[in-house]
């Protein structure tokens, strides 16, 4: 490719979406792999108690339409997975992705709003840091922020729900019980989860030293000497970028702790149907399931990508792969 | 020597009282300090539980002391709903993560090593290629794809663990790309190569041995941290260590069915340890990293 000069966005765009594509494709090959190399294969399990002895026979597999080649399977599982048929769970026997979409708003709301309640916290404690260096205020704020982040958040749920019982007399162990489900409740979670995700202190470090650098940039005291809003010119670069790479890159940990926070406050989302399907090896569901964070994971880094392109036009293929300690 | 890449604005502030912690140095070294207390006591905890000098039987019911506070008599930490001693249950619950995380380390850092290497010198291609597999990696979020490992192959903690380590392998991998596109520039690998030293010697001498070993025993640390969370939680939502034998975890969630009634301590006491132990970890990797980095703003 010998493209001059600056590529146009538009075409930097089409490969990121090309790249994400790719991406999943590798994801969904992963999640089959390790279904194909499980022993016994889901067929045993189908079929648990209702044949006599030993593996599903040849023709009962045929008489389903099952295909029995690996690659056969995979075509035929990907294909189903594109025209949004994820197969049915094992266990209830319904649909997968009916199942899955019923909680996964719940999970949604629990994730976006904890990230929002992990970034309420950080941003004034890390903008304050980086502008004013570390001091009586700063320092103790960033500790804590260390501490929370090592608080293991099953049973940081507990204190919680503990405080909520004994100091407001909530009883916060049903969710959309009889009486409805308690506004006060809802956001429990979504707080715990926040602070608990264990992010908290890499968010603040990785703001605070990206402002701090941008702070001491040439540009910037121009801008200072100038007279003009320092806060202007560092936001993109201090700011907007920082901090949507870092809730793209902690998106995964955010995932994985709501498994913990939905099974400690009985919260109805994909974390617990998760948690349930990996016990009754449910391989449909927890493959739907995986497949499903693997995309909101790559949304998120796409998104990311976005802003990234949007904020700085120029941006070469060197920092398509760039991470964020 | 010590150069900074950021000088914070404000840090000079004489108004400050915190004269002690405005240099850097000092609060990496109290970082430094408190990690290094935190490995040594869980390595000594680990070997005392191992030989089994245990303050008591760690599974010896004792149905007349059940719930008992810290500091009762003979047992220094309480006991669990079976009266089972906790600080006993505590040592001995090193065992369920500490071998283990060890596993996780060593496959973050082997395939890491060769593959950051790979991509560091090799072409364009090679470097593409990986970079995709370490996205691919990242992909998962780290428990949903245990989970999924989990229901495929019923695996023991040591097989998570290792699937603990390939989560960690990109994160290896970027370390020593971005550190041998560094150095490769430097004068001194320039020289090295035009004096005819072998690009093994160059790659295992100067760039792995002299430039990364501090990182990689950052990593390694940061990587204990992880692997105390992940056994911990697993063992939480009951596909860890099973009961009777003890692990953070699991003593979290049986004590926690007290916890509501006002018995704390059950789970409070490991729930602690593992706040501890993660903190020291953590705030050993981060001192480290600023001390032997230079990049601290603390």
């Amino acid at each position: 490719m010998s493209l001059k000069g600056v590529k146009p966005v538009a075409r930097v765009l089409a490969r990121e979406v090309a790249v994400t594509a790719l991406l999943l494709l590798g994801v969904s090959v992963v999640v089959f792999c390790i279904l194909y190399l499980a022993p016994g294969d889901p067929f045993s399990l189908l079929l648990e108690g209702q044949m006599s002895a030993g593996a599903p026979g040849q023709d009962v597999r045929e008489a389903m339409g099952a295909p029995n080649a690996w690659h056969a399977r995979y075509l035929s599982w990907l294909a189903g997975m594109l025209r949004g048929n994820f197969g049915a769970s094992i266990r209830t026997g319904l649909p997968v992705l009916e199942e899955i979409s019923r909680v996964g708003l719940n999970t949604l709301l629990l994730t976006l709003g904890s990230m929002a309640v992990t970034l309420l916290v950080a941003v004034p404690i890390a903008l304050y840091a980086a502008v004013r260096g570390v001091n009586r205020v700063s320092f103790p704020l960033t500790m804590a922020a260390y501490v929370v982040s090592s608080l293991p958040v099953f049973w940081f749920g507990y204190v919680v729900i503990y405080l909520f019982l004994h100091t407001f007399g909530l009883f916060p162990l049903a969710f959309g019980g009889s009486q409805g489900t308690n506004r006060l409740y809802l956001l429990l979670p979504i707080v715990v989860l926040g602070l608990g995700n264990g992010t908290l202190s890499e968010v603040i470090r990785h703001l605070r030293e990206e402002m701090g650098r941008v702070l001491s940039e040439d540009y910037v005291r121009t801008a200072r000497a100038k007279g003009a809003s320092v806060w202007k010119h560092a936001f993109k670069e201090g700011f907007l970028i920082p901090v949507t790479e870092i809730v793209a890159s902690k998106i995964p940990f955010i995932l994985g702790g709501a498994v913990i926070v939905e099974q400690v406050f009985n919260w109805p989302g994909m974390g617990r149907m998760a948690w349930q399907a990996a016990q009754d090896r449910d391989f449909p569901v927890i493959m739907g399931i995986a497949v499903l964070a693997a995309v909101f994971v790559r949304a998120g880094n796409l998104l990311q990508r976005f802003v990234y392109i949007a904020v700085n036009p120029g941006a070469s293929r060197e920092t398509i792969g760039r991470r964020v300690a | 020597m010590r150069k900074r890449y950021v000088e914070a604005p404000g840090r000079t502030d004489e108004a400050s009282g915190l004269r002690f912690f405005r240099k850097s140095e000092a609060v990496d070294l109290f970082f430094v300090g408190y990690g290094l207390l935190i490995v040594v006591l869980v390595a000594v905890s680990y070997a005392a539980g191992v030989f089994r000098l245990l303050p008591h039987d760690p599974e010896a019911v004792n149905l007349d002391l059940m719930l008992a506070p810290p500091g009762t008599a003979g047992h220094l930490l309480g006991t669990d709903f079976m009266g089972r001693d906790l600080l006993a249950r505590l040592i001995l619950g090193i065992q369920a993560y500490f071998l283990p995380g060890l596993l996780a380390i060593a496959v973050a850092t082997v395939p890491g090593l060769a593959l950051g290497v790979l991509a560091g010198y090799g072409a364009g291609r090679a470097d593409r290629v990986i970079t995709w597999f370490s996205n691919l990696v990242d992909s998962f979020p780290r428990l949903v794809l245990i989970l999924l490992v989990i229901a495929a192959f019923k695996p023991d903690i040591y097989f998570i663990m290792v699937v603990v380590g390939l989560t960690n392998v990109p994160a290896t991998v970027s370390l020593v790309k971005v550190k041998i596109r560094f150095l490769r520039e430097k004068n001194f690998i320039e020289a090295a190569e035009g004096l005819g030293l072998p690009r093994r010697t160059i790659v295992l001498k100067h760039i792995l041995w002299h430039h990364c070993r501090a990182s990689l025993i950052i990593r390694a640390t940061l990587g204990m941290g992880e692997a105390i969370l992940m056994e911990t939680s697993l063992s939480y939502l009951g596909f860890g260590v099973q009961e009777p034998t003890p692990s953070w975890g699991n003593m979290v969630q049986s004590g926690a069915n007290y916890f509501l009634q006002g018995n704390f301590w059950p789970s409070t006491v490991p729930a602690l340890a593992i706040l501890l132990a993660i903190l020291g970890f953590h705030l050993l990797g981060d001192g480290l990293n600023n001390l032997l980095e230079r990049k601290a703003v603390y």
